[in-house]
């Protein structure tokens, strides 16, 4: 049987083994950099921190009372975590480039190191968290109750305490136990690998523990899942529920989608204690995978409790209670533990998170402004920053205390929603940081400011309805009666859940005035330039952004803030390296931009940005006007940055152009010159036959002794050297026009082997003139080609005649053969010839070509070849000169034969 | 390049859909009266989607490059 007394020394004994392993963890991974605790699985383990006793006790009450609605707790982070490539991997990153403390550090470094931001903000962490402190309380203060009623005599020494006292006495203990635990140093970067350690133990204790009593209850009382299902609808119970999937699932899902990113204490692990970006790589599946496991069995045993116990048990305790009524004192007291792990983790690691942001935000510029640190009046800061922090911890947990004494019976996932909606403010401003340039201090500052007075209104203050009674007037008929204003009915929006018309409310009107606030004012020069570092985080090279410059600020008064802040051994450390780096002795060391900016994150790892900042402007002059000027220099260079892209593509296209205008142009030449070659070749082909008319018209004008036989020759002379003018004349619009493309026939099927045959028929007489042999080499059938037969005729008698022409051989021959092959019918002309000289074969199928080897007037005008090759060429087919059979020139015409 | 744009829009659609598939309307499809394995369909869905989530995102992360691989290349982000 277990007692209260026994359960309690348990505690008290599982908190000294917590705080032994938080100190051996810190000691071995400060002694060893690769220590198995910068592990990713205990990075993952350390972010379940998420689950408390809400999780551990509240989901089953949440699932007795709300069905499935639990799931959205767990189903919130996972979305997140399964996207953190994009929003956590960046936080994660800005953090340790930033030096980030905390995530009011974070709003206000990104709103350029503002001090007012990081107040509000921590204010709102503070109060927003709270009731879920309280939360912590109350569910141990339950789990001893349920301990000491469990059985006669289990009460001990507890009798008489009443809960008040009961949760006092934790709250003081917790406390205590913090200070100890989180704030024996101030560490560089914020990072408490012991406490990770302890929370990662924790996290495994709490697994365990849910899990064997989830196995206990499902398969040892309930005999599984399916058994539980069929005696919960055999006791009455609605396994289906009607529609679990309203606004209020949504309204859960977002908010606790937005708590896993704003949470002060899932911040500080998840983004402050990451020491390796590559965790979250793991973290990324694995922390859903743990939720899930956390989640697996609350059905079952919240079915399973409200099967068995008695109606009026609190089912928030079901974890507890099931394993104690059936006497299982092993199994309730590793419940027990389960639930004092998950409600310890989060007030060590919440108030851990707290007291940095308070005594960074609040308590340290307080100090900073009244006294001048500079001037060192033997007063140490570091002391004073551990001072602070302890006091906060303990200011932190006497609120939670009070809200727990102060609020009602409630069940635990309505408080643990109210935290989840104060904090899930931060969310817009956050995004906004992250991914929206203009995104200014003024619209964050107003945006967080009007969703956390708008979230007070309407979720903080009726958490207080049962017990203040102006409360339950106001909710009732509004404030001075004005209805419009009642927290749960605002502006008249009636019928909504007040969960969800809660967060409705402050979300919206939180991003209207960030939005609003942003596009209205404008941005200061710091402001600008730490957008610029947020948003572009990945983008560009970590540019040491120069805050200071060295001004009147010389090493000594450096040294003097950063060993007050940063403590003597770690001062001296960071000086004596830049000395080194510069090769010059410590004392000699002058302080440069970027040893002061270097400086600055050194402080802000330790008490924030903002009062970094603050501190150093005290020291080092005239910061504030070289900034300026530093960032009308960043400005300036990513403006001619951005011109001179710009400027590279422009000219790149240009060069394009460039080059095909060239190319146009030399091809315009050519023609150009093509064209006034032609017009005087054609002039000179016409003149010739001109002169001579003009020349014999002449002689025939003056009247002379020509007889009549003269007379005559004359006359036919003029007539036939017109008839050839009107043959060249006809040959050039011919050509001209088969250049143009223009066709005077229709490509139909034609016998080319007919056409070849009329053509030989022509110039029969020819041949027998000039005593040419004709040899016909092979010879094709029939074979249909496409095209004309009149025009194919004309290219076998120019063929055929130029063979004629060109021949000055002593037995002359012209061979003639047809074949078809590979689909193409195919004529060869060849003759034993001069041949055509290779500096020659390139231009006969130029126009007015004529053979210069046949020397004389061949009477044709050089156009021959070229009217034939275009002829060929309409027909779809090729003409060119090939090796031959005999030692002149060989012409092939290729025409595709019609399938 | 392409690759890596093409795997980091896959996260993002993962993550989308993972998203759209726990909310109205799409979980309706499955929030019959019935029995699946003895447990009723729409706690069956929801934990079959929840691990199918853990499950592509571990399988997309390990083709995703890691931070200590990029930061030889910082700026071609």
């Amino acid at each position: 049987m277990l007692s209260a007394d026994f359960v309690i020394a348990t505690a008290i004994v599982y908190v000294g083994l917590l705080f032994v392993l938080a100190y051996f963890g810190d000691r071995h991974t400060r002694a060893n950099k690769s220590s198995f605790l910068r592990h990713p699985a205990v990075y993952t383990l350390s972010i379940s921190v998420y689950c408390t006793s809400w999780t551990f006790y509240g989901a089953v009450g949440n699932a007795a009372r709300g069905g499935l609605e639990f799931l959205t707790i767990y189903l919130g982070p996972t979305i997140v975590f399964v996207g953190w490539w994009f929003v956590l991997r960046k936080l994660v990153r800005i953090g340790r480039m930033q030096a980030i403390t905390s995530i009011a550090d974070l709003l206000s470094s990104r709103y350029g190191k503002s001090s007012r931001l990081a107040v509000l903000v921590t204010l709102i962490a503070v109060i927003g968290i709270t009731p879920y402190i309280a939360l912590q309380l109350k569910a141990i203060t339950a789990s001893i109750q349920a301990v000491a009623e469990s059985a006669e005599g289990a009460r001990g020494s507890l009798a008489g305490v009443d809960d008040g006292a009961l949760a006092f006495g934790i709250a003081a203990g917790m406390a205590l136990f913090t200070i100890l635990f989180g704030t024996r140093n101030v560490d560089a970067k914020e990072q408490h690998h012991g406490v990770v350690a302890a929370i990662a133990f924790e996290a495994v204790v709490k697994l365990a523990a849910l899990l064997a009593v989830g196995i206990f209850v499902t398969f040892g009382l309930g005999g599984g899942f399916e058994a539980i299902y069929r005696g919960a609808e055999a006791a009455g119970i609605a396994i289906y529920e009607e529609d679990p999937f309203g606004p209020r699932w949504v309204a859960m899902t977002v908010l606790s989608a937005a708590a896993i990113i704003c949470l002060p204490r899932q911040f500080q692990i998840t983004v402050v204690e990451n020491a390796n970006e590559d965790h979250l790589r793991v973290a990324g599946w694995a922390f859903p995978a743990y939720l899930l496991l956390m989640s697996v069995f609350t059905l079952p045993i919240a079915l399973y409790g409200m099967t068995v116990m008695p109606p009026g048990a609190n089912p928030d305790m079901f974890v507890l209670t099931l394993p104690l009524s059936e006497g299982q004192s092993g199994i309730a007291l590793f419940a027990f533990i389960g639930g004092f792990s998950s409600a310890t983790s989060m007030i060590i690691v919440a108030s851990i998170a707290l007291s940095i942001m308070v005594s960074n935000h609040i308590i340290m510029p307080i100090i900073l402004r009244s006294s001048n640190v500079g001037q060192g009046d033997g007063q140490d800061v570091r002391r004073l920053l551990l001072l602070s922090r302890r006091v906060s911890i303990g200011l932190i947990l006497t609120l939670g205390f009070l809200y727990f004494s102060l609020t009602g019976d409630d069940a635990l996932a309505p408080i643990g929603l109210i935290s989840f909606a104060g904090v899930a403010q931060f969310l817009p401003a956050i995004l906004a940081g992250l991914y929206w340039r203009e995104a200014s201090q003024r619209g964050a500052a107003s945006g967080i400011f009007v969703g956390f007075v708008v979230w007070a209104w309407t979720m903080f203050l009726p958490s207080f309805e049962t017990v203040v009674p102006w409360v339950a007037d106001v909710m009732e008929r509004g404030p001075w009666g004005i209805g419009y204003l009642r927290p749960e009915n605002l502006f008249g929006l009636n019928g909504l859940d007040p969960l969800v018309h809660s967060v409705f409310w402050s979300l919206l009107l939180n991003s209207v005035f960030l939005v609003l606030g942003s596009l209205l004012s404008s941005q200061s020069a710091l402001e600008r330039i730490q957008a610029a570092a947020f948003v572009d985080v990945f983008r560009r090279r970590p540019f040491a952004h120069r805050g200071f410059m060295p001004g009147s600020a010389t090493a000594n008064d450096l040294y003097f803030v950063a060993e007050r802040v940063l403590g003597e051994k770690r001062a001296a450390a960071l000086f004596e390296a830049a000395a080194e780096e510069r090769g010059v002795e410590p004392a000699m060391l002058e302080p440069t931009p970027e040893f002061i900016s270097r400086l600055e994150r050194e402080l802000a790892g330790s008490i924030g940005s903002a009062s970094a900042h603050v501190m150093l402007a005290k020291v080092v002059a005239g910061g504030d006007v070289s900034l300026e000027e530093m960032m009308q220099m960043a400005d300036e260079t990513q403006q001619v940055i951005e011109y001179s892209q710009e400027l590279e593509k422009t000219s790149a296209e240009l060069r394009v152009t460039a080059r095909k205008l060239e190319d146009a142009n030399a091809q315009l030449r050519e023609l150009d010159s093509q064209k006034d070659e032609f017009l005087s070749q054609v002039s000179h082909e016409v003149r010739t036959p001109m002169t001579s008319i003009r020349s014999f018209s002449e002689i025939l004008m003056e009247p002379g002794d020509l007889n009549e036989g003269q007379r005559q020759r004359f006359i036919s002379t003029i007539h036939n050297e017109s008839l050839r003018l009107t043959r060249l004349l006809d040959e050039i619009l011919d050509l001209s026009a088969l250049e143009r493309g223009e066709r005077s026939w229709q490509n139909t099927p034609v016998d080319g082997e007919e056409a070849l045959d009329r053509a030989i028929g022509v110039c029969d007489a020819l041949l027998r003139q000039k005593g040419i042999r004709v040899e016909f080499g092979e010879r094709a059938h029939t074979t249909m080609v496409e095209g004309d037969s009149d025009r194919l005729c004309q290219v076998f008698i120019n063929l055929i005649s130029n063979a004629v022409k060109y021949n000055d051989a002593n037995d002359p021959v012209v061979q003639i053969s047809s074949s078809v092959r590979s689909g193409h019918y195919v004529v060869d002309v060849a003759d034993n010839g001069p041949g055509i000289s290779k500096s020659e074969r390139k231009m006969i199928f130029e126009k007015f070509w004529r053979g210069v080897e046949g020397g004389g007037d061949q009477g044709g005008a050089g156009l021959g070849l070229a009217i034939s090759r275009q002829i060929v060429a309409r027909m779809n087919g090729t003409l060119e000169l090939v090796p031959g059979p005999l030692p002149g020139a060989c012409f092939r015409v290729r025409i595709p034969v019609v399938k | 390049m392409t690759d890596r744009r093409k795997l980091e829009s896959g996260v993002l659609v993962l993550a989308v859909f993972s998203a759209l598939l726990i909310v109205p309307p799409l979980v309706y499809i499955f929030n019959h009266p019935i029995l699946v394995f003895g447990l009723p369909q729409i706690v069956v869905y929801l934990f079959v989607v929840w691990a199918l989530m853990v499950t592509a995102t571990a399988i997309l992360t390990r083709h995703l490059p890691r931070a200590s691989d990029q930061d030889e290349h910082v700026g071609n982000d």
